[in-house]
């Protein structure tokens, strides 16, 4: 049973990640008054992408033709090992120290292939990934500080058991859910922190590190990139959401969830404008304050 | 019986050292026994041959004789093909260099321990200033030897007071005595000993020998030094200070914790900024030192708080960090060797592109780039995780005040890998990657220097996939850990984890077919694309410069030439820099001191003899008076 609802929801979530750039493109669209492309978009320019003739630029390596091949096989890995449905199979890995190590290797591997493409754009994308890599990591761990609080494992699936039968307090849940979102937002390449559409150099960051690719491994970046908004929004959800009894019904609802944080994610980059560059360790130490001072509400025992 | 043999045929290597060739052969001969001894002191020290009674091995011992083994193996080796040393004084310093190292961790006496440490800081010493005529090299080497002889002042009075509670100079009664003594004693040896230590693992604030001995040596040395020779400073503070000692004031962890998360934090914040790729490897040694001292406190923790779980689980982090820094790090500084001999320059902004000149190596520096990074499938990541683990595990059951400490040390470490990955990006993208900035001959480089690099690498792969059984076995034997809280340590199936990545990085990269892509003109914003278009050193870590200026302080001039300078500048001259705080805040001080009462105390040194007469018959008639 865990094996099936883990395999289904795996090979759902690799499924849907475009689908789900979409619905926030779609969003993002309608709020600003555009009709935007259909919500299947993304697969078409995937599919369109991959057929296209791929090459590399002068004077890059091995690297820069490896970087696409890691950043997605990391992503899958991600996505493999979150228990979507609630239950995993005993002796599956799902820790989320893992899970936050293989979210740098990916960064590790695009700021290194923005340094191979020998270009002022590559390395400029390969400073600004590393330098707000930097911010989120803390951010990240406070984010999940109340986790280690009480649970005391480090792994991701024992965590939902735990919230149903011993309350958070809904305090240090807010403060926790904010900071997650605050990650989200940055890890994920949105506004306020990056701008997923923009090809200005003043702004792009995660853009300009794939800014020399095409083809096809253009199409492996693009499908490493949503199958991480995929993993992180779903992470956020089975971290601090609700968790039903059974396998299937945990997996529909996984499914009604993505698809909505996706679609407000995308009304709340409209909402926002993007934050300079020099501000952002202000908005990492925002992200990474708020959840200490929701796990030491926890571990001081004022909120119980 | 063994290690004495050990030693003595060491000492003839030296001799050898007239003898090219021999001495050569003798090295990597010497290096396997090394390791042989190593392995046969983990797999059973109570072998007869191993013991003895002024040298012997314990299983704790012969895990930094292995690390020994192997980095002297690697270097070795390599040191056949590399050119850019004195053959002669490097084949006579370097045997009396590794045969200290294994006096010291070997020594079953107080006398036996100190006379191979000072020989030991003696010739590195001597190894540091191999080359003498280049600027700066003498003064490096004159920070280091006062560093190292401040350090073995502060060693040498720790243990005699050691000695002088416990009734006796044998480390084998210290092992049963020491940690009867009563908790002021403690305190005292505690604190002089970590001070000791500390100094001789160059962290914060003791790092400034660091980053000038370490580029000063040739690169074996080097790799030997930050690979082993600070490694033997940790084995002294888990020897002595922690496990002969035993449960001390509980202050001391906290003491540990602030110098570890200090110096890993500075560490890689000057690695960052660091243009010289020796010195940026040195930096980075201060960071993994500080890591290894953060597992150090845990461990110290667990044992004053009498929480076995917290004791093993910073042991066998602070044990398996040490493994794995020396590999890496031994790795990296042999990989600074191999690119000054081939480019004959060290300046990262005047690199680049090397990975096609040196396909080897630069294959070996991004494998060593992600080990030292803490990134999964490398060991790295084994030994970051479990010192994580250690701190979150104490975030449970704890004063409130221990929990958020232990929490913040937890971000903190998050902090510094993730700022470790930026400055190892800096460093493989700006020598390796891209276009090389500048036409230089480039010399080619033997296969002996390009394959200990690889296997070094490849070890450093093998453990980061099968991190179990090693864990395991620092746990049982090195620590003698009850079996319950085994169950912590087993991290969570590192194997799955990294085959699924390397498998999925396989079919990913035969799918999207790596090698069908031709290379075409990149584009250059629409001029002439050229290499002063890539990011330097400098420019990559603009942003971090920024955020952290209250430490580095940064400071830039830009001076406009020519006739009509403020509109048409002929020459832009552009200087900047960071603001070496401890050095002119620190030590400049301390030093200056220390002369103007040199000075002082020429007054009483006048010369005449009768003068000193005089001092002598004072001291003796105060004695007299004092002491009846």
């Amino acid at each position: 049973m865990e094996w099936w609802g883990q395999a289904i929801s795996m090979a759902a979530s690799i499924a849907l990640a475009p689908l789900l750039v979409g619905l926030s493109q779609t969003t993002k669209a309608r709020i600003q008054g555009r009709m935007g492309p259909s919500v299947f978009q993304a697969y078409r320019i995937l599919w369109k992408t991959w057929h296209k003739e791929t090459t590399v630029p002068q004077d890059s390596s091995w690297i820069f033709r490896l970087a696409p091949s890691v950043n997605v096989a990391t992503m899958l890995v991600i996505v493999t090992m979150l228990p979507w449905t609630g239950k995993l199979p005993s002796s599956w890995p799902h820790n989320a120290l893992v899970l936050f190590f293989l979210l740098a290797v990916e960064r590790f591997w695009s700021a290194l292939a923005g340094m191979d493409s020998a270009g002022a754009f590559g390395g400029l994308g390969a400073s600004r990934v590393s330098t707000v890599g930097s911010g989120i990591e803390p951010a990240l761990l406070a984010a999940f500080g109340v986790l280690w609080a009480v649970s005391g494992h480090t792994a991701i699936a024992p965590l939902a058991p735990w919230l149903r039968h011993q309350a958070l307090g809904i305090l240090p849940w807010i403060l926790a859910a904010s900071s997650y979102v605050l990650v989200l937002l940055a890890e994920t390449g949105r506004l306020p922190v990056d701008n997923p559409d923009t090809h200005l150099e003043l702004t792009m960051m995660h853009e300009a590190t794939v800014l020399e690719y095409n083809g096809r491994f253009l199409a492996e970046q693009q499908m490493a990139g949503a199958l991480k908004f995929t993993a992180l929004i779903g992470l956020g959800w089975i971290y601090l959401g609700p968790v039903m009894s059974s396998v299937w019904a945990n997996l529909f609802m996984r499914v009604g969830e993505l698809a909505v944080t996706s679609m407000a994610l995308g009304w709340a980059e409209s909402r926002f404008v993007k934050l300079r560059y020099f501000q952002l360790p202000t908005y990492f130490a925002m992200a990474t304050g708020v959840g200490l001072l929701a796990f030491y509400l926890v571990a001081s025992g004022s909120v119980s | 019986m063994l290690v004495m043999g050990l030693l003595l045929s060491g000492l003839m290597i030296m001799v050898l050292a007239w003898y090219e060739q021999g001495a050569r052969i003798a090295y990597i001969a010497w290096s396997v026994a090394l390791v042989v001894v190593a392995l046969l002191g983990l797999c059973d020290p109570t072998l007869s041959w191993l013991q003895g009674s002024q040298w012997a091995l314990t299983p704790l011992r012969s895990w930094f004789l292995f690390l020994l083994g192997v980095v002297a193996l690697a270097a070795s080796i390599y040191t056949l093909g590399y050119r850019l040393h004195h053959p002669l004084w490097s084949a006579f310093w370097t045997p009396l260099f590794l045969v200290s190292m294994v006096g010291v961790l070997t020594a079953q006496n107080l006398w036996g321990f100190m006379t191979a440490w000072e020989i030991m800081a003696l010739s590195s010493f001597f190894l540091v200033i191999s080359h003498p005529e280049r600027p700066g090299v003498v003064k490096a080497g004159y920070v280091y030897l006062v560093m190292s002889q401040v350090s073995a002042m502060l060693i040498v009075l720790g243990l005699l007071l050691m000695a002088y509670h416990v009734q006796s100079g044998e480390f084998a009664m210290w092992a049963i005595k020491a940690h009867e003594l009563s908790a002021p004693e403690k305190n005292v040896i505690f604190g002089l000993l970590t001070a000791g230590f500390a100094i001789k693992s160059g962290v914060a604030p003791f790092h400034i020998w660091l980053p000038r001995a370490h580029p000063a040596a040739p690169a074996p040395v080097s790799s030997l030094m930050s690979g082993v020779m600070i490694k033997v400073a940790v084995f002294g503070i888990i020897q002595f200070a922690i496990m002969d000692l035993g449960p001390t004031n509980g202050a001391w962890p906290m003491v540990l914790f602030v110098i570890g998360a200090l110096s890993s934090l500075l560490g890689v914040l000057y690695a960052l900024m660091e243009r010289e790729f020796k010195k940026f490897l040195a930096y980075s040694s201060m960071e993994n030192m500080g890591i290894i001292f953060m597992a150090l406190g845990i461990m110290a923790a667990g044992l004053d708080w009498h929480r076995p779980s917290l004791e093993v689980i910073g042991g066998v982090g602070a044990l398996l960090h040490a493994l794995n820094h020396a590999l890496f790090k031994s790795q990296l500084f042999l990989i600074a060797g191999g690119v000054e001999q081939h480019t004959g320059r060290l300046t990262m902004d005047q690199l680049g592109g090397l990975i096609h000149t040196l396909p080897g190596i630069g294959l070996s520096f991004v494998m060593g780039a992600m080990a030292i990074s803490g990134l999964p499938p490398f060991n790295g990541f084994v030994s970051e995780w479990l010192v994580l683990r250690g701190m979150l595990l104490m975030t449970l059951q704890s004063p409130v005040l221990v929990r958020v400490t232990a929490l913040t040390l937890a971000l903190i470490l998050g902090l510094i890998a993730a700022l470790a990955g930026m400055a190892f990006v800096k460093a493989v993208g700006v020598m390796f990657l891209g276009q090389a900035r500048q036409p230089l001959p480039y010399t080619s480089l033997p296969r002996t220097m390009g394959a200990p690099v690889l296997v070094l690498g490849v070890i450093s792969l093998l453990l980061g996939i099968f991190p179990g059984p090693v864990i395991a076995f620092i746990a049982r034997r090195l620590l003698a850990t009850r079996a319950s809280s085994g169950a912590l340590l087993v991290p969570v199936h590192v194997i799955v984890v990294a085959s699924m990545l390397l498998l999925g990085i396989g079919i990913a990269a035969i799918t999207s077919r790596v090698w069908d892509a031709p290379e075409v003109p990149r584009w250059g914003g629409g001029r002439q694309t050229t290499s002063a278009m890539q990011f330097s050193a400098a420019s990559f870590t603009k942003a971090i410069r920024t955020t952290f200026a209250v430490i580095y302080r940064p400071h830039r001039h830009l001076a406009r030439l020519g006739p009509y300078r403020e509109d048409f500048p002929e020459r832009i001259v552009y200087q900047g820099g960071t603001t070496p705080t401890w050095e002119r805040y620190l030590y400049r001080p301390v030093s200056q001191a220390i002369w103007r009462i040199a000075q002082y105390s020429t007054r009483v040194q006048a010369g005449p003899v009768r003068l000193y007469l005089t001092y002598l018959l004072v001291t003796i008639g105060v004695l007299l008076l004092t002491l009846r």
